[in-house]
């Protein structure tokens, strides 16, 4: 079963041999920047979550970061 | 007097070599082979018992031989088993190890053993228990049994344990803080591994880098729009009261919550017990975290299939890997029972 | 830059008539010093009790620690923080050897608080176990906060660094048992014997990972979170240019004593001019995401290289996510070539077995390793505890729990308590204390 992690820290990640890894924007919130508006917000999840979702379907033969 | 359970193959036991290979586990009193060696030297225990047991028999019928031994050993009482030496028999040290982790996790009894550095029972089973640095063979029988001795009497006197360079085995990868006698403070250290390093001499490192485990890459979801998804978090996402106690570091427990009928978690009804980053964005908007609202929406454009009716959560912070990987497992069953067909989890 | 600091070793404490200091012995009047704590109107409490090293008697939960200094020009001890702006690292000042002044909440602790025993198995864990502590028992008004695990603790840590002043005042007009002074001129045209010697920096990584102000450690004043990496002259930190914050957990924490007594600058300065040129330091800091880690590693690099560094001493305040941009500052000096080693603790966890630093890079082939924060330790009940004992397990310290299926409440009924290293007032001496190393088993 493939998961994928979203993470800030993509070096951890890495180091620990994730396979399928999308980063997100700080550690404390992940997929939201408070500083910005709950639209701007939403938007950017729902990109971050499309990247996630399109990797659990991509065919990979190493670890691999997707990026948003 | 403590007592020693002494795991030994057939050719050491003195039934025969290869042609005896097949021999079944076997259960003798008192000490047979290197075992009269073994008793000499150890000071505080002595050996009551010998396992004996063919190497093909073993390696062949694992499963069984390893049932048959905890099966013979069940009515006798011991303090530690020692195995071997194996030197560089590959199949005996291999025997050793599987036996020695058979004993350690259903009898609770430390475990001893030595091999050869080539011998490939070291890399399968170092991090289970000491296993002593040996010789590639039975010339160095004595002072392998030595060692073996030795650290068995600290194990009986309670004598402070060394790390395994100094008391001479295989490290387990396990790492603890020791205080340095005589005392070096660590910018004393720092200082004069920079220097070493500058000119070019050689220094220790007190922290080797290991190489990293590789995960076999699973196969990809071929269609998106029938799958079933979960949603799983390290960060810390729990219901206000914390219902399953999920600790705010060195977590140990983890919990599942349903969101089947939920649009996006709310604030105040959710919020996080991670206590290695500032809660305050996640409080405010827990969806910052565990994106439940535009799973929704990737639910009702049909992009994905379903959706996993509970999100896992625990804490990622101070927790050994070991729980990690134990609680890894337990909620994979859960998916695993449900069908689910890939997972997202958000670290923070 | 000369700064000059002059010794006064304490052997003693006692409360009496006038503050002053006489053979060894710091006599404090306590009401005296009572009002003046009592200046900040969000003290709502406050005692002061004095442990000395033998004592068996508990200290928890610690917040800050300095050291009890005076500046002979007048000037503040911590500009930025109690007084005006000025230059710090020149000059001289009179300090209060052997002692800190420690500030201890009344009741409530935060993640960031630490434990120190001042006798038995429990002393060996942290430096302040061996020094005379004059700790400030402190409760506030700052109701916002009670109840949270992440606590900003203002007024019981600005209590202890303005009490650094009132202690030290002691001492100016004293003539001082020993001077110790720390000259370092410009990195340009140092004597050509210094200059032939492989040139160091010291980057010190301290901690800034709270976006909201108030919890991160200060330069001048200043969050160190609205920072990109700097040159610091060494006797500005040894000077009092940089405070403590609240947040870390405390054996990895640098409390104001471990800057104003940087064990990392006095071993640079030993070898200064005699196996190296020290340059002085990059002051980084530590980062809640990546590109902000990436920055400050691209600005340390920059640095190092530009001031043409040959080698470089890295050390961070922290663990865990800090481990990121400790191994991405190592990765980056080495990649300029700049040969590095690294001072930190690890996190093993509490079996020993887990990954030590959360990122790993085979670059970082130097390391120092000055503790494990997830050791268990277990300690006998104390005959005085100094501060409230069942903070430790129901205000969310770092190294504290309230209960646990196998081990039970991190604090017994009878007083005897069970705790992870985490807690121990900056226990892993990051700064360059430690007398600990970690060893494979």
């Amino acid at each position: 079963m493939p998961i994928v992690l979203l993470c800030n820290l993509v070096p951890v990640a890495q180091s620990v041999g994730v396979n399928r890894i999308v980063p997100t924007i700080s550690i404390p919130y992940p997929l939201g920047n408070p500083a910005t508006s709950m639209e701007e917000q939403y938007k950017l999840r729902y990109q971050v979550v499309e990247t996630a979702l399109k990797a659990l379907t991509t065919p990979i033969t190493e670890p691999c970061v997707f990026k948003v | 007097m403590k007592k020693v359970l002494h795991y030994i193959n057939q050719f050491f036991a003195g039934i025969g070599g290869e042609d005896q290979a097949d021999h079944k586990p076997e259960l003798r009193e008192g000490v047979v082979g290197p075992g009269l060696a073994l008793n000499t030297l150890l000071q505080h225990g002595q050996v009551t018992h010998t396992l004996i047991c063919g190497d093909n028999y073993m390696s062949s019928n694992t499963e069984q031989a390893v049932q048959e031994i905890l099966e013979l050993i069940k009515d006798i009482d011991f303090d530690l088993l020692i195995a071997g030496p194996a030197f560089q028999a590959g199949r005996y040290g291999v025997a050793c190890g599987t036996i020695g982790k058979a004993i350690l996790q259903h009898r609770q009894i430390p475990v001893l053993t030595s091999m050869h550095c080539e011998n490939p029972g070291v890399e399968m089973f170092r991090e289970f228990f000491p296993i002593f640095k040996g010789g590639n063979g039975a010339a160095k029988m004595k002072a392998d049994l030595k060692s073996l001795a030795a650290y068995a009497d600290k194990i009986f006197t309670g004598e402070k344990l060394l790390s395994a360079e100094e008391e001479g085995y295989f490290g387990r990868g396990i790492r603890h803080q020791v205080w340095l006698d005589p005392p070096v403070t660590a910018s004393t250290r720092g200082v004069e591994m920079l220097i070493k390093k500058l000119n070019g001499q050689p220094y220790q490192t007190e922290l080797v880098i290991p190489q990293k485990d590789l995960v076999p890459i699973a196969q990809p979801i071929a269609d998106l729009s029938q799958a079933k998804i979960a949603l799983l978090t390290t960060g810390g996402i729990v219901p206000v009261d914390n219902p399953d106690h999920i600790q705010s570091a060195s977590a140990t427990r983890w919990g599942r919550y349903r969101i089947d009928q939920m649009e996006r978690l709310k604030s105040g009804e959710f919020k996080t017990i991670h206590a290695g980053f500032d809660p305050a964005a996640a409080d405010e908007d827990p969806n910052r975290i565990l994106p439940l609202d535009v799973m929704q929406a990737f639910l009702h454009e049909g992009k994905i299939g379903a959706l996993h009716p509970y999100f896992y959560s625990t804490v990622g912070t101070g927790t050994t890997q070991r729980e990690a990987s134990r609680m890894g497992h337990e909620i994979y069953e859960h998916l695993a029972e449900d069908k689910v067909d890939g997972a997202l989890l958000v670290a923070t | 830059m000369e700064l000059q600091i002059g010794k006064f070793y304490v052997k003693d404490v006692v409360f009496g008539e006038t503050l002053s200091f006489r053979d060894g012995v710091l006599t404090i009047n306590k009401t005296e010093a009572l009002a003046f704590l009592r200046q900040d109107p969000h003290i709502t409490d406050c005692d002061i009790v004095i442990a000395k090293p033998g004592e068996k008697k508990r200290i928890v939960p610690i917040k800050e620690a300095a050291e009890a200094r005076v500046r002979l020009d007048g000037q503040c001890l911590f500009p930025g923080v109690t007084g005006e702006l000025h230059r710090c690292g020149e000059g001289r000042i009179h300090a209060l050897k052997n002692m800190s002044i420690l500030g201890v909440g009344k009741h409530w602790g935060s993640f960031g608080d630490g434990l120190v025993d001042m006798w038995g198995e429990g002393q060996k864990y942290t430096l302040f176990g061996q020094l005379i502590n004059v700790c400030l028992v402190i409760d506030t008004d700052e109701e916002f906060e009670r109840y949270e695990q992440q606590k900003k603790n203002h007024a019981i840590r600005m209590a202890v660094h303005r009490f650094a002043e009132f202690l030290g005042a002691s001492v100016k007009s004293l003539e001082p048992e020993e001077i110790t002074s720390y000259v370092m001129g410009p990195m340009r045209l140092r004597p050509p014997e210094v200059e032939a010697l492989p040139s160091v920096v010291l980057v010190m990584q301290p901690q800034s990972q709270m976006e909201e102000m108030g919890y991160n450690d200060l330069v001048y004043g200043w969050d160190l979170n609205h920072f990109v990496p700097t040159y610091m002259h060494p006797n500005e930190i040894l000077d009092g240019a940089l405070i403590s914050g609240s947040f870390m957990p405390s054996s990895s924490k640098w409390s104001t004593y471990d800057f104003q007594n940087f064990a990392h600058i006095k071993a640079l300065y030993q070898e200064h001019g005699k196996t190296l040129n020290f340059l002085g330091v990059i002051l980084s800091n530590l980062n809640v995401s990546m590109e902000q880690k990436e920055r400050s590693a691209l600005f340390v690099a920059k640095l190092a290289k530009s001031l043409g560094a040959d080698g470089a001493l890295v050390t961070e305040e922290g663990y865990g996510n800090p481990d990121a941009d400790y191994i991405l500052c190592l990765r980056a000096l080495e990649d300029e070539g700049i040969k590095t080693v690294g001072v930190s603790n690890e996190c093993t966890g509490r079996d020993g077995a887990s990954q030590p630093l959360v990122t790993l890079d085979t670059k970082a082939d130097a390391l120092v390793s000055t503790g494990n924060v997830s050791q268990m330790i277990e300690l006998e009940p104390a005959d005085e505890v100094i501060g409230e004992l069942a903070a430790l397990g129901r205000d969310g310290l770092s190294g504290g729990w309230a209960d646990d299926d196998i081990l039970g409440p991190s604090v017994r009924a009878d007083g005897s308590i069970i705790m992870e290293n985490n807690a121990m007032f900056c226990g892993d001496g990051i700064s360059g204390w430690s007398v600990k190393t970690m060893k494979e088993f």
